[in-house]
């Protein structure tokens, strides 16, 4: 009990904070509790929405193809890839630090890389219909525009200087996951419960130590490491 | 409904059915991995939306619209910002977020900065990036995007206002 509530402290808090208010002045709470209503009904009326779009748009859009095209390639159709592949995904920026760091190793420059981690945050496609909802549809149009302009320029500046990004080779370790970057899309432990499980929602591995001889345990864990929606599990054969 | 949700309706609902013909199996795959991202996030949306709900009651609309349209719009941004980049939260919850302080009274140039830096800007997510990527880029790439959230707003003020 004492650990769920840890693990769950903002929103412990929340409930503590309504338990309160219901105590010491219930006309308010009652009130609080009327205004949330309202916001709760409103995002349930677009909640579906972006859950459709974020289906669609991962089935048909195809990523592998973007990350094929961008490359090290820091002409206009390259900026333009990296925009495109940082507002179709789904997740918070964090969840895109390994990912984008895969694509940097595969050659993507520092211009892009920053275009995708920027565009990754703020101007989601799946996201536009909240907005729009929330803030309207000329506060979404505006805000959408300049942020755009924003980001290309933070890129082109980023992109006059030189960083050290390090690949620290460590031990040979062959599965591993990379908890702080799970987005608990559940995909691992579903498919194979032998080798993760989830605690506090993130994905960890059963054992740590475990060795892998079977080859269908193999096909199995490399499908499993590619199809992680935020490279957070590593394995190398 | 207004007319847009009723719009954006249309689109998911359609191009959700495009893919369901397009490509069953991949259409099941991302229907059960959104799911279950979803349902893992839903408490923290309620949570936050709650929030919303005392914040609203709790504190006076006068105090939140003189807190934040103080006479000085260039101020008031820069405050936003700085509470905006303290933590890092998913565009999903930011915009109800914000969409509730623009109903009370908060200025566009307000809420596009604390937007901005609300989901681009993360002292809490800040080691990770500088584990990542180094400190100069993490550093960099923080503060540009924090002078950058301060720049779009104040030009959106000037455009919307």
């Amino acid at each position: 009990m004492i650990n769920l509530i840890k693990k769950n402290s903002f929103k412990s808090l929340i409930v503590l904070t309504y338990l309160s208010l219901l105590f010491l002045n219930r006309e308010m709470a009652f009130k609080a509790i009327k205004n949330s209503t309202y916001y709760l009904i409103e995002m349930l009326q677009i909640l579906p929405v972006i859950f459709l779009l974020i289906v669609a748009i991962e089935v048909l859009i195809p990523k592998k193809w973007i990350v094929k095209n961008l490359g090290n390639n820091s002409s206009f159709k390259g900026s333009l890839l990296a925009l495109l592949f940082g507002s179709i995904s789904a997740g918070p920026i964090y969840a895109a630090f390994p990912i984008v760091k895969m694509l940097h190793s595969k050659g993507a420059s520092i211009k892009n890389i920053v275009i995708i981690l920027s565009s990754w945050a703020v101007v989601k496609i799946p996201m536009l219909a909240n907005e729009v909802k929330f803030l309207g549809p000329k506060f979404m149009l505006t805000r959408w525009i300049l942020t755009v302009i924003a980001i290309l320029a933070m890129a082109t500046i980023m992109d006059k200087m030189t960083f050290k990004i390090s690949y620290a080779n460590k031990k040979i370790s062959k599965l591993e996951v990379k908890s702080d970057y799970c987005i608990a899309c559940g995909k691992c432990y579903r498919q194979a419960p032998q080798f993760f499980k989830s605690i506090n929602k993130k994905a960890i591995l059963v054992d740590e130590n475990i060795q892998i001889d079977n080859e269908n345990d193999k096909k199995l864990l490399t499908e499993i490491a590619k199809s992680c929606p935020s490279q957070a599990i590593t394995y190398n054969i | 409904m207004d007319i847009f949700t009723i719009i954006f309706w249309v689109l998911g609902i359609s191009l959700f059915i495009i893919a369901l013909k397009k490509d069953k199996d991949s259409s099941t795959q991302a229907i059960k991995k959104s799911k279950s991202m979803m349902g893992n996030m839903i408490f923290d949306i309620i949570a936050v939306i709650f929030l919303i709900g005392l914040i609203l009651t709790l504190i006076p609309i006068d105090t939140i619209q003189n807190t934040l349209n103080s006479s000085n719009t260039l101020v008031s941004s820069i405050f936003a910002a700085i509470v905006g980049s303290l933590t890092l939260i998913p565009a999903f919850v930011a915009f109800p977020l914000v969409g509730s302080l623009v109903d009370v009274g908060a200025g566009t140039v307000v809420a596009v900065s604390f937007l901005t830096t609300l989901t681009m800007v993360g002292l809490v997510t800040f080691p990770l990036e500088r584990k990542e990527f180094g400190t100069k880029f993490a550093v960099t790439r923080n503060s540009l995007s924090f002078i950058m959230a301060i720049v779009i707003a104040l030009v959106m003020g000037g455009i919307l206002n």
